[in-house]
């Protein structure tokens, strides 16, 4: 049985009148993925600006491998690798360099240093390209150098917030493989993303946070299992999507309904039996059905489920 | 300190590839100093010349050409030009030949013998103040002079009961003019206790832009927050305050450098006596440690590189300024020489000066590096103090 890695307890932030946290606890073992899926504003980067010391805590408590984690528990953030959600790296300096600064403020130094840096450019494909200045770099690989720096001095805990934001496909996907590898090799990963997609390929946990709590957490599969029986039917409309949305909600049997953009999210308790007065209501809302299709409950559908929104639309 | 030398090595080796910061810490300086030394370089070796037409031809007027204003040609500091009209005369000043004219008119002798009112016209060639100046100077002098021997000469006659011939008059006035004066002032250069022009402007623009270079650790902080790696630093195992140090390190080594490139080079390149090296060292850190204290405390009240850059430029120059690094505080009004106490700036170029000079030692720059110490570390630790809220968790 894999031990405790981390442990964030009832953490709790207030920014003036804003309560952007309240309350969040979670745990994250060796080798384990943990994934805080929710929209932007959610509270998932001040949960992981706390847990990694960069904010001070109102509330809570955080624990790596059972010691406290604090502003100024120095020693003790060591075995912590940050990778924040926009990049940070120095311009002026070569990938080399970079790697080289970050891992001697870690504490590597002489060969080791250097074994590493070479590892990590290797990992993140920019051996060719580490004697460059990173203002010269793609922004992908901006981006995989970014995540390189997290992971230089083989921390027992990984951070990564929205490490993918803005990066495209294929580097997007190079990331993601990495990340993976990195899981399966025993590191504890604690991954934030608004990316449905991202979540649930990469992580074995996952909590759903929106308004700085977590509505729910588990496996995909037990997260999808909240939704029980239900299924859900999206409708492609012409016309006033949102007063279609309104409308079809209203229908018995329709436990939420959403609008994005021209298309309508609806999970319903039983699908054949509501899809006629649902297609009625939306065509009598003014809104005119395109096409139906009715898909497997996903995490997409719990966040709906959960909160009464789309996971995009709350972004 | 492991971590805070490895910011400051990283933030130096960030510079050298940042040419601005070389462009402000060592090429500004050293061109400014330069071009300032070769405009304002020969401004204390004064020459002027003079035109003369002498219309009267008498015994006082050959006074006057020969033995007053001769005496400044003896001197090597005037060329006199005799004119044979008070037009030539006059043309000579409007053409540029001479900075200005005397023009003794016919009657000049014999009004003074008789006790009557005379004149000399002093005509001044436009942009040559100082040259008509000290030519107004002396012909007020020989007037003054020729007035004070009638009153003298008249009160004698009155006292014995004689009348005074002019012949009486004229000889007397002559023997007056002509004779050394009772004090004289002597000009020991050796003595003064202060930096040649050259060596003056390398200092003070050495001084002035220390200001520039000295805040660019402590503003870069801004930089790195600005581009998330001071939160990426943070989040490692660092203390904020070694970050800070780091940063304070930093830029005191960068100015040190530059404050010794520019000493070397204006030594080297504009033949700038500094002084003794011991003592340019011991000031040099004073100046290094007062600049990052000052800039410490000012970035500390702001939140921006761009809104901390700009004061600190505008407190560097109002500082230079009334520190005298754009014209030395002996040649200002006496309040401004009181005002530079209050600065840095007026401290260091103080402290050289006293270096130099008969008698003078290291020893005697050691109250101005005292000074520039407590402005130092008086700044400092406040403006610390401050700025961590700059890399203090929230």
């Amino acid at each position: 049985m894999p031990g405790v890695v981390l442990s964030a307890r009832d953490l709790s932030k207030r920014f003036g009148a804003i309560e952007a946290v309240r309350g969040v606890s979670f745990e994250i073992s060796e080798g384990e993925t943990y994934g805080l899926l929710g929209p932007n504003g959610a509270g998932k980067t001040t949960t992981i600006s706390m847990v990694c010391g960069l904010l001070a805590r109102d509330g809570g408590e955080v624990t790596l491998d059972g010691a406290p984690i604090d502003p100024g528990a120095v020693a003790a953030k060591a075995g912590i690798g940050y990778v924040p959600q926009e990049l940070a790296i120095y311009p002026d300096l070569t990938g080399r360099e970079n790697l080289a600064f970050f891992g001697r403020l870690y504490g590597l130094g002489g060969a080791q240093l250097k074994s590493r840096v070479g590892e990590v450019l290797e990992l993140i494909g920019l051996t060719e390209r580490g004697n460059d200045r990173t203002d010269r770099y793609s922004g992908g690989m901006q981006r995989r150098l970014n995540i390189g720096i997290g992971l230089l001095h083989q921390p027992r805990l990984l951070l990564l917030d929205e490490p993918t934001v803005g990066v495209d496909p294929q580097s997007r996907n190079a990331i993601l493989e990495s990340i993976a590898a990195l899981g399966r090799q025993g590191m504890a990963i604690l991954y934030t993303t608004h990316y449905m997609e991202e979540a649930e390929r990469l992580c074995d946990r996952i909590g759903i946070i929106d308004g700085g709590q977590i509505r729910a957490e588990g496996t995909q599969k037990e997260l999808v299992a909240l939704i029980g029986q239900r299924d859900e039917v999206r409708l492609s409309v012409s016309g006033n999507a949102v007063a279609a949305a309104h409308a079809a909600g209203k229908v018995p049997g329709v436990v939420s309904a959403a609008a994005r953009g021209d298309e309508l999210e609806i999970l319903v308790d039983n699908a054949s039996r509501a899809l006629p007065r649902l297609l009625d209501t939306v065509e009598t809302s003014g809104a005119h059905v395109r096409s139906v299709e009715l898909i497997q409950p996903d995490l997409e559908a719990v966040f709906l489920h959960l909160t009464g929104r789309a996971l995009r639309d709350a972004e | 300190m492991r971590i805070a030398i490895l910011v400051a090595i990283k933030d130096l080796r960030q510079r050298l590839r940042d040419r601005s910061a070389i462009l402000v810490s060592v090429v500004a300086p050293l061109g400014l100093a330069f071009i300032f030394s070769q405009v304002l370089g020969g401004a204390t070796d004064f020459h002027a010349t003079y035109v003369v037409a002498d219309m009267d031809g008498g015994e006082l007027a050959t006074v006057l050409r020969r033995d007053v204003i001769g005496s400044l040609e003896e001197a090597g500091v005037v060329t006199v030009i005799d004119a044979p009209t008070e037009a030539a005369a006059r043309d000579a000043v409007e053409q540029g030949k001479a900075g200005a004219a005397f023009l003794i008119p016919v009657g000049f002798t014999a009004a003074i013998q008789a006790g009557q009112p005379t004149s000399v016209d002093v005509v001044g060639a436009r942009n040559a103040g100082l040259a008509t100046e000290i030519a107004r100077s002396l012909a007020q002098r020989f007037s003054d002079g020729v007035v004070g021997i009638q009153l003298a000469v008249a009160t004698v006659a009155d006292l014995r009961g004689t009348a005074t011939t002019p012949s009486d008059i004229a000889r007397i006035a002559a023997a007056a003019a002509a004779a050394p004066a009772a004090v004289a002032l002597v000009d020991r250069e050796a003595d003064l206790r202060q930096l040649s022009l050259p060596s003056h402007f390398a200092a003070s623009m050495a001084v002035l832009f220390l200001f520039f270079s000295a805040q660019i650790g402590m503003v870069s902080l801004f930089e790195e927050r600005r581009q998330g790696t001071l939160a990426r630093i943070l989040a490692g195992p660092v203390r904020p305050t070694t970050v800070l140090f780091g940063k304070t390190l930093g830029g005191f080594v960068l100015a040190v450098i530059s404050m010794t490139i520019l000493v070397v080079a204006t030594t080297i390149l504009l033949k700038a006596d500094w002084g003794p090296p011991v003592g340019v060292a011991a000031m040099v850190l004073g100046a290094v440690i007062a600049a990052l204290g000052i800039t410490t405390l000012v970035t500390s009240f702001f939140h921006t590189a761009e809104a901390a850059g700009a004061a600190n430029s505008a407190v560097a120059i109002t500082l230079g300024i009334l520190g005298g690094t754009f014209a030395p505080t002996n040649q200002a009004p006496e309040v401004l020489a009181v005002v530079s106490l209050f600065t840095p700036h007026g401290w260091f170029m103080r402290g050289l000066g006293d270096m130099h000079g008969a008698g003078a030692s290291v020893a005697d720059a050691l109250p101005s590096v005292g000074v520039l110490l407590l402005i130092g570390l008086v700044t400092g630790a406040v403006g610390f103090a401050r700025a961590r809220r700059l890399v203090t968790p929230r």
